[in-house]
């Protein structure tokens, strides 16, 4: 199986407040049937996250079933190296990136044991994989062995780590005082969009340590990204995007200041985003629909308490209740 | 993956020909894909497999696996031209070097924003660093700034753009003396002063500038008092690019200047060692300063939360937070629950804890 991350198909409908579930489903499913277009095989390096983007959208709507779990767990064992990290496809090499969401998919679906059965080494190889991108030094994360650092790593690199009990082969402290480095006077973390605030908060948050986080401060910057049509921007003065409900929604939900923005009218821009005739959604209103969006938008709903969705973890981007049977294991 | 800012459109069913060609567009990036693949595999790593690298990567520049390759085949050639940078023979690399910076050229300005090309980039300048005598690696590393310095000419606000300055100016640090570096931090200073004025909404320049204020002023060992000088300048720049107060831009920045006279935040600011009777005078100044804004802008919820937060600061200097305040607080505050409902709450939280 091979999930593919391409646009959508259009449609054309007039944007409405209702959540169109099973044409979701529908346009989700469909995904990996668009083999005869050059954007599937332009996108193969995507593969993996596009899996994982997709089977948590199922999942949110209440519709796991919808892709085969025996051919999910193929794809992604095909996808693993020797090395014991996973690239985006098979063929690709191993990358942080695609790691974590080989791991998210496998809890998803409650196939870990299969890395022991049929994997290149089981879970303490996939965990020596990730554990062996920190710097010793500074505590930071690389994506892979040709260098890149970001908090992006970080953050990955303990969500799966963390889902597979093996904390305890990294240095979380000296990860922690990194992420720490990177905060801002204004509350904020690095130089970059909302997005990265979600990386070091969720990292702070999987070690335990929110305590370090100034949540009043943080909280006002985040709940500025709420703009008049009610969706959030990335950064001040930025135009809405679907895909940061997930980001700041959920950085506001773990230090308890959801409730700081109106939840109400940025499930409505969320919802204007929608397709409703070819499922999917986009990032603004009127836009070209993705499964990247798709997913980031119904996790922001999900965490928006819409209903009819099943509940997201702020923290892991899973089912709330995927993440309770993987710790209460 | 992730289409941004693609407007939706009808697909229109596509023609036996059209299917026909996308089918054959299919095939040829394949066959491409699995020469690529197949020479790696034979570690054949010649210059022909450097050029089918690179029209695979012109075609898809996100296809990180490829990168990886292509930093393969270049290491291989780089050891072949001798690898030491204190050979006579370092030639032959920077000449490698240099044709593959201009290879990467046409392909960050159709893809400013692909992440891959830019790491490699970086990559290849270590490379550099590695494989070249001292002054030929920092006159690359040099030319980085005429290139960035373009990217942001055409969009002042790419963070990737920013984030590389960034990298580009502490490497040129490490490779230079001292004197050349604290040169360089005020050089920078100024650029972002260039930007800011060119944009004053631009929160990268802006954001850019805070780290440099700091930084500017620990290389020069800046005295107290010059420490003020600066502060002073800051502050008025600042009010003056409130003279459109709807800009939020500019309002953090605000914010973040007025983390100096914070007790909790003082010691990681710009002026760390003012007096508390200093903090009070500069902040009752910036109340007058920002009540003097309402007028003609008095639906700016900026105004008011500025006013707050000042007044706020003053009790935790203070120790104490005077009812005199407080009732000025609470007026404020009526304004704000009224000029933004979509964060009420959080003003209700506030109001709590008065």
């Amino acid at each position: 199986m091979a999930l593919v991350s391409g646009p959508g198909r259009a449609g054309g409908a007039s944007p409405d407040q209702d959540l169109h579930i099973l044409k979701h489903v529908a346009y989700i499913k469909n995904l990996d049937t668009r083999k005869d277009e050059l954007e599937y095989w332009l996108t193969e390096h995507l593969r993996l996250n596009g899996v994982y983007w997709g089977l948590t959208a199922l999942h949110i709507l209440g519709h796991p079933e919808a892709l085969s779990r025996d051919e999910t767990i193929e794809f992604v064992l095909s996808c693993q190296k020797d090395n014991g990290g996973f690239g985006a496809a098979p063929g690709h090499d191993a990358h942080m990136l695609y790691t974590v969401s080989a791991v998210q998919i496998l809890v998803m679906i409650d196939a870990v044991d299969e890395l022991e059965k049929r994997g290149r080494g089981g879970k303490q190889k996939v965990g020596s994989f990730i554990a062996g991108l920190q710097n010793r030094e500074d505590g930071s994360f690389m994506g892979d062995q040709w260098g890149e650092t970001d908090t992006r790593f970080l953050y990955g690199a303990f969500n799966a780590l963390s889902l597979l009990g093996l904390m305890e082969l990294v240095d979380v402290a000296k990860a922690v005082a990194y992420v720490q480095s990177c905060e801002n006077l204004d509350g904020a973390y690095g130089l970059f969009p909302g997005g990265r605030v979600f990386t070091c908060i969720g990292a702070l948050s999987i070690a335990g340590r929110l305590d370090l986080v100034n949540k009043d401060r943080l909280g006002a910057w985040l709940s500025e990204r709420q703009i008049d049509k009610g969706g959030f921007n990335g950064r001040p003065e930025k135009l809405p995007d679907s895909c940061y409900t997930w980001w700041v929604g959920s950085s506001l939900a773990m230090i308890d200041r959801l409730h700081w923005i109106d939840g109400k009218k940025l499930a409505g821009f969320v919802l204007q985003c929608q397709d409703s005739e070819g499922g999917g959604f986009a990032d603004r209103p009127g836009n070209m629909v993705d499964v990247y969006h798709t997913h980031f938008g119904l996790a922001g709903l999900s965490l928006l308490g819409v209903e009819g969705l099943q509940e997201i973890d702020p923290v892991y981007c899973l089912p709330k209740s995927v993440v309770a049977r993987c710790f209460a294991e | 993956m992730a289409s941004h800012g693609v407007r939706r459109f009808k697909p229109v069913e596509k023609t036996p020909e059209e299917r026909q060609q996308e089918l054959q567009k299919i095939e040829d990036y394949k066959s491409l894909e699995q020469e690529v693949s197949g020479k790696m595999a034979a570690q054949n790593y010649t210059a022909d497999t450097l050029k089918k690298i690179s029209e695979l990567l012109n075609r898809n520049p996100e296809y990180y696996t490829i990168w990886n390759h292509r930093r393969q085949v270049m290491r291989h050639h780089f050891s072949e031209a001798g690898d030491s940078a204190d050979e006579t023979t370092s030639q032959p690399a920077l000449q490698l070097i240099k044709n593959d910076l201009m290879f990467l050229i046409p392909l960050l300005r159709s893809f400013p924003k692909c992440y891959w090309i830019w790491n490699y980039r970086l990559w290849l300048l270590d490379e550099a660093r590695r494989l070249l005598a001292l002054p030929e690696a920092r006159k690359l590393w040099q030319e980085e700034f005429f290139l960035v310095g373009k990217m942001l000419t055409l969009d002042s606000r790419n963070f990737h753009g920013w984030g590389y300055r960034r990298l580009v100016v502490e490497t040129l640090k490490q490779l230079g003396t001292p004197e050349e570096a604290m040169g360089m931090t005020q050089k920078e200073f100024e650029y972002a002063k260039k930007m800011i004025g060119a944009n004053l909404s631009n929160f990268s320049a802006w954001h850019y500038r805070t780290k440099l204020i700091q930084r500017l002023l620990d290389e020069q060992r800046a005295t107290d008092d010059e420490r003020k000088t600066m502060l002073d300048e800051e502050l008025s720049l600042i009010h003056q690019a409130l003279i459109d107060p709807y800009d939020q831009s500019v309002w953090f920045y605000h914010q973040n200047l007025l983390s100096v006279f914070d007790p909790d935040t003082a010691d990681r600011t710009m002026a760390p060692n003012l007096t508390s009777a200093e903090r009070l005078a500069y902040l009752r100044q910036e109340i007058e300063n920002i009540q003097e804004i309402i007028d003609g802008a008095e639906d700016c919820k900026y105004i008011y939360q500025a006013l707050i937060e000042c007044t706020v600061l003053v009790s935790k200097v203070a120790g104490s937070l005077s009812s005199e305040d407080r009732d000025q607080i609470l007026s404020w505050l009526s304004e704000l629950k009224q000029l933004d409902p979509l964060r009420q709450r959080r003003w209700l939280d506030f109001e709590q804890t008065l």
